[in-house]
């Protein structure tokens, strides 16, 4: 019984994880580069509506992954094009991205699917990989999950390894601790930022993607309920470390998990608090309370060439 | 470009009659709502009947009218919180946070005590209680600013995701402040606060709901422009944000003025988050405050720092939102395409700011 439970909640710990593992990753990206998109929790709503639509459409939910991302990425095409080109106050930018996206999803969601709102759309069938489900207690957590969760990792190990090893991260992090110095090297901090933002867009793209056609087969209005935001803590959290922002993601799933647990085993934790661990966690973090946490010097500082 | 600072000695062109901070809000909105109206016709929606309905919604009657600067009030008392900090190049996001923390505390407070309490004090007491929790949460940020280095813009958006589940919290507990379960309702929201607590009606008699919380809003406004423009405290809090180490090196206590202009900017939102339960909600849900305090940020963001620009912009957002809710009873347009207008006039006007920052500064 209380393997049982502890499956389903290794399950859903990681269903919850996986969307803002995919955003985390890429904001983490783009704050290196000195680019905070705000905006995420937007980006992943449009993206899961495109897909949900796309899906639904289409009867194909890769089409439909495909679509959610294209949308992401436009949308993060123009928070570039505001935040980078026309230096715009990038946290005001990005809450009016929210706000629009929250408007436009909900508006064409009624308009589109009103009437049809039941039925469910297209999605992923889990994997069932045999050799994982054999693992003791996690294994058919872990094997209970799309394609699309593992693809999450994949993006983590890329990022980590785009930042570590290639010039376009060693131009990112310039870019991100001192433009100017950066730009004097000869790097195009313009189009480094540009880079860094879309990368955001195109991996919240997959989280927002994730939540409609791979884990809930439908769209509901609003239905990243903050997840936007809960990525940007976790990169946070994560120290701007690709490592550590996984490590935060999972950790958030988790807390975020447990409040279906806590009721099931009885125990009497009020839920609420729950709900703002993860913030406090991250708070406590970046208040250097406990180990070290430093954010990219130049972040939501535009840059002006020669100015 | 050099080309501006030629012009300005200059003869002056048209557009320094009509100075580019006034007209591009206004294209702005302009061309917001146009859009609006555009997906409004083109969903096969009754223009003229969403016009009217949204014209009504705003100031078709005392009642609405009322309304609308009831909500302009919560708002505009966030925004002045923002360029408050601001002031000091403090940025509180945390508009929403410190909103739902004010408004928990005067519920608490409305409910346990005050309502016995004489000469308006009892609404007096429960708006101090609010404004002074805001304050706290505010000075929270501004203290980790101060004594941590961590960065404000940060720390307040994570406070505000930590209020948030608190007020949850206490409107899901019997023990704190949910009301009894009833034969008629169990909904997890507060009972309703006591009669004396309640603001009293500037207009008691035409049916209009406002209530005086708008004179403390313009005396909030008042003393916001006084302090900012024209007082030691003002210049003293925008040399701590020029220059901190200067600051401090000329003998400011830059700890103090940085704990200070956070304590009253959360504040500001506090009193805001208590006049909306005080003056028209009387009784605390879990999402009383939900978007009031981003729009209330919006506000501030958009205003640059001026007083009255905050004013405008909080009428022209609480005008908004009571057109956009009676437009969706009425002519069933969905209140989202107002969300989309919104969303477009903040894009649309951060995204100008590099051409109007251009005129503003030579």
């Amino acid at each position: 019984m209380i393997d049982e439970q502890m499956a389903v909640f290794i399950g859903s710990g990681l269903r919850l994880a996986v969307p803002i593992i995919f955003a985390a990753t890429g904001e983490m990206l783009s704050e290196r580069a000195g680019v905070l998109n705000l905006s995420l929790d937007g980006m992943m709503l449009m993206s899961a509506f495109a897909a949900a639509l796309a899906s639904w459409v289409t009867g194909s939910p890769l089409i439909g992954v495909l679509v959610g991302v294209l949308v992401a990425t436009s949308v993060a095409a123009v928070q570039a094009f505001l935040s980078v080109t026309l230096r715009a106050n990038q946290l005001v930018v990005g809450i009016g991205f929210n706000i629009l996206a929250l408007g436009a999803t909900t508006f064409l969601y009624r308009e589109i699917f009103g009437p049809l709102s039941r039925d469910p759309i297209p999605g992923f069938a889990q994997l069932n990989l045999p050799w994982l489900a054999s693992i003791p207690v996690i294994g058919p957590a872990l094997s209970n999950q799309t394609g699309l969760a593992y693809v999450s990792i994949i993006m983590v190990v890329v990022t980590w390894l785009l930042l570590k090893y290639t010039s376009f991260g060693l131009a990112v992090r310039a870019v991100g601790e001192d433009p100017r110095a950066a730009d004097k090297a000869g790097i195009n901090v313009a189009r480094t930022r540009y880079l860094g933002v879309l990368y955001a867009g195109a991996l919240a793209g997959l989280g927002g993607a994730f939540m409609s056609v791979a884990d809930s087969n439908t769209f509901t209005e609003n239905m990243t309920k903050g997840a936007g935001y809960l990525a940007i803590t976790a990169v946070i959290f994560g120290g701007w470390n690709p490592w550590y922002t996984l490590g935060a993601c999972l950790l958030f799933g988790f807390a975020t998990a447990l409040q279906f647990l806590v009721p099931a085993l009885q125990l009497d934790v009020p839920v609420a608090l729950l709900l703002l661990l993860p913030y406090l966690l991250a708070l406590i973090a970046i208040a250097g309370l406990v180990g070290k946490s430093r954010q990219p010097a130049a972040l939501t500082l535009p840059f002006e060439r020669g100015g | 470009m050099k080309t501006s600072k030629l012009t300005s000695s200059g003869p002056r062109s048209w557009s320094d009659l009509v100075p580019l901070q006034v007209l591009v809000p206004i294209l702005s909105t302009v061309v917001a709502l146009g859009i609006g109206l555009l997906i409004i016709a083109a969903t096969g929606g009754s223009v003229t009947e969403a016009i009217e309905a949204f014209w009504d919604g705003m100031a078709g009657s005392d009642y609405n009218i009322g309304a609308s600067l009831n909500r302009a009030i919560s708002l505009g008392l966030v925004g002045l919180g923002f360029i408050f900090a601001n002031r000091a190049n403090l940025t509180n996001v945390g508009g929403e946070g410190q909103l739902a923390i004010g408004g928990m505390i005067a519920t608490a407070v409305a409910l346990h005590g005050a309502g016995s309490l004489p000469f308006g004090l009892a609404f007096l007491v429960p708006l101090a209680a609010g404004a002074i929790a805001g304050g706290v949460w505010g000075g929270l940020a501004g203290f980790l600013k101060a004594k941590r280095g961590t960065n404000e813009v940060i720390s307040t958006l994570l406070l505000s995701f930590i209020a948030l589940p608190i007020v949850y919290w206490s409107v899901e507990s019997f023990h704190l402040l949910r009301k009894p379960i009833t034969d008629l309702s169990s909904l997890p929201e507060s009972p309703e606060i006591p009669d004396p607590t309640k603001l009293p009606l500037l207009f008691p008699d035409n049916g209009s709901p406002l209530h005086i919380g708008l004179l403390l809003a313009v005396l909030a406004v008042v003393v916001v422009w006084l302090v900012l423009k024209h007082s030691t405290l003002g210049l003293r809090l925008k040399a701590v944000g020029l220059n901190e180490t200067a600051s401090r090196r000329a003998g400011l206590r830059t700890s103090f003025y940085i704990i200070l202009a956070m304590v009253v900017s959360g504040g500001l939102g506090g009193l805001g988050g208590a006049i909306m339960i005080l003056g028209q909600q009387f009784y605390l849900t879990s999402d009383f405050s939900s978007g009031y305090g981003f729009d209330g940020l919006v506000v501030g963001l958009l205003s640059r720092g001026s007083a009255v620009g905050v004013v405008i912009g909080a009428l022209l957002f609480g005008f908004l939102r009571s057109g956009s809710i009676n437009m969706e009873i009425t002519a069933h347009v969905p209140s989202a395409v107002v969300l989309i207008c919104q969303g477009l006039i903040v894009i649309f006007i951060a995204g100008s700011a590099i051409f109007t920052n251009r005129k503003a500064n030579r």
